[in-house]
Order: C-alpha cells, then sequence, then structure tokens
C-alpha cells in the first residue's frame, strides 16, 4: 500500500516558460524509458523475486521512480505556464496544445502515449534484473541527451539530480543481481528461471520440471 | 495490551498478536483515508476534522506497538538498531500481512 508525501523529493523552481523544452522533457514522464515505465516495471517486478534483498530493492526503488514522476511533471507543469498563443506557435507546441491544451499527459517526446509495450516482466529473477539494469542506463543517456538540448540552469538543476540517481539505481541492481547468482545452485549459473524451474529445461522434461 | 479471562476466570495479560495489530492498524488506516477523502471535499467541517484528529492519536499507539514487537511498516520504521528488517520477508503479496 502507498502514501502520498505533500513534497518534492528534489526542488523544482523554474522561472522561465519553455514550451520547447517541455516537448523534449516529456519523454521521461511518459516515454519509453521515463519514470511511469520504471516504477511499472520494478513495481510489476518484483512478485517473481526469490530474495528479501531483491523485493526489497525493488519496491524501494519502484516508489523512487514515482517520485521522480512527479518532478518530471512538475517541471513539464512549469515549463508551460502562462503561454500565449503566439509562444505555443513559435516553439512547435501546437501539436500537443490542440489534444491537451497544457495538461500534463504521459507521452513520448515524438508524440506517442505511455505504453507497457516499452518494458517487461519476464518472471525470471536474472533475466528481469538484467532488463532493469539496462533500464537505468537507457534512463541516465535519456537523461544526458536532455541535459545536451538545455540551456536553463532552473532545468538542468532538477535533471542532473535525476540522472544521479539513475546512476546509484544502476549500481544497487548490479549488486542484486550479485546476490541472486550468488543464491543459486552452483550448477545453475544463468541456466534456467530460479523462480520456476528446479533444473534446467530441456525438450519434453515436463515431467521432471518442478 | 488487551486484558481477557482465562479458563479459570482470572483475568491475564496477553500481547496483541501481530494479526490483531495489523487489523487495527487497517480499520484505523480505512478510517483515516474515508475521513481525508471527506475532508477533501468538506475542508470546514469541524466535526470530521475533530474525528481525523482522533484518529490520528490512536493509530500513532497501534504503528508503534506494532513496529517495535514485528518490524517496520514504512521505511522510516527499522525501530531495530542491530538488523535491517524492513526487507524481512513474508512481503504483502505474499499472503501473510
Amino acid at each position: 500500500m502507498w502514501i502520498y508525501e505533500k513534497k518534492l523529493q528534489y526542488p523544482v523552481k523554474i522561472k522561465n516558460p519553455n514550451p520547447a523544452a517541455a516537448k523534449i522533457i516529456i519523454t521521461q514522464l511518459g516515454g519509453p524509458d521515463g519514470e511511469l515505465n520504471a516504477a511499472m516495471r520494478y513495481l510489476n517486478q518484483r512478485y517473481s523475486m526469490p530474495l528479501d534483498v531483491a523485493k526489497g530493492s525493488l519496491t524501494d526503488i519502484g516508489t523512487e521512480e514515482l517520485a521522480h514522476l512527479e518532478m518530471i511533471g512538475a517541471i513539464v507543469y512549469q515549463l508551460t505556464r502562462n503561454l500565449t498563443i503566439d509562444e505555443i506557435k513559435k516553439a512547435g507546441f501546437d501539436a500537443y496544445f490542440v489534444d491537451h491544451t497544457t495538461g500534463v499527459y504521459p507521452q513520448a517526446a515524438a508524440g506517442f502515449p505511455q505504453t507497457s509495450a516499452n518494458l517487461q516482466v519476464k518472471g525470471d529473477p536474472i533475466t528481469d534484473l538484467m532488463e532493469d539494469l539496462a533500464a537505468e542506463q537507457k534512463a541516465r543517456t535519456t537523461y544526458d541527451n536532455i541535459l545536451r538540448l538545455m540551456d536553463d540552469p532552473d532545468v538542468c538543476d532538477p535533471i542532473k539530480f535525476l540522472r544521479e540517481r539513475e546512476i546509484v539505481h544502476f549500481q544497487r541492481f548490479g549488486e542484486t543481481l550479485r546476490h541472486v547468482t550468488d543464491n543459486l545452485n552452483s550448477k545453475n549459473f544463468y541456466a534456467f528461471n530460479p523462480a520456476f524451474d528446479k533444473r534446467k529445461p530441456s525438450c519434453g522434461m515436463k515431467k521432471n520440471m518442478r | 495490551m488487551q486484558s481477557v479471562m482465562n479458563q479459570q476466570n482470572r483475568p491475564i495479560q496477553r500481547q496483541n498478536t501481530k494479526a490483531q495489530l495489523l487489523r487495527k492498524i487497517r480499520e484505523y488506516d480505512f478510517a483515516i483515508v474515508e475521513t481525508v477523502l471527506f475532508l477533501d471535499t468538506h475542508p470546514n467541517n469541524h466535526k470530521a476534522l475533530n474525528y481525523y484528529h482522533k484518529l490520528k492519536v490512536e493509530r500513532e499507539k497501534v504503528v508503534s506497538e506494532f513496529e517495535k514487537s514485528f518490524g517496520p511498516i514504512t521505511m522510516y520504521g527499522n525501530e531495530n538498531k542491530n538488523k535491517w528488517d524492513w526487507i524481512s520477508s513474508p512481503w504483502p503479496w505474499e499472503g501473510e500481512c
């Protein structure tokens, strides 16, 4: 169960609106490597994790991703406050505006809506943790690209914080993966799914599977 | 602590079990959520606000009793100074808490 804390994890205080920047940053709300997908990936992968270390890490990192989702929402909101129609047209924000006005809608920078087609829950702890490591790197690359495209320090400051969190999460997932592999039978190193099988799957092994 | 009678009809003191405390926390939580949703649309209702304050104090007592004996229910509640109990099984989806 969850409760809400009425504060951002890291402050967002943007003085100047910039709808062109909002159009780019919104990808971390509803894009392929965005915070919403990160939260859904980890919080749904938890169920098939065999170790307390993994259940704990996925719960706490998944929860932190929801806090990041809120920070991105705050950035997009503050970048699109008090806009004139001229500013909207000039920034190329008109295509977004016609569908959502200045509401905050989870979509990728290229305009497609948030979809869980960009995440996986494979039900295999090693496979899922490998995906999580990749996901943190993809999000870090996205923040790198955002920083390359931005020049307002009010925007870059919270984005830099979020980028650093990707690196910390990558580190913690690496340790989690090590705990999981260390706790496997030594004959089962990457060979079968420790959440489902008791031995290596092979053709016609149905009888021996569980 | 609650007082119950044993078979000889003498009162004995018994610790609340984990399940009993969890049930109480759930009851307070639900009452608080209901009151909060009501207050969100009736922010000037003093009767509801008083009820909220009464529930809040009671919930804090039960949560504190639970966390001292059975481990944290939020990441801020790891009372044990010698062990990180937060990650200990069972987790809520495993059907035991």
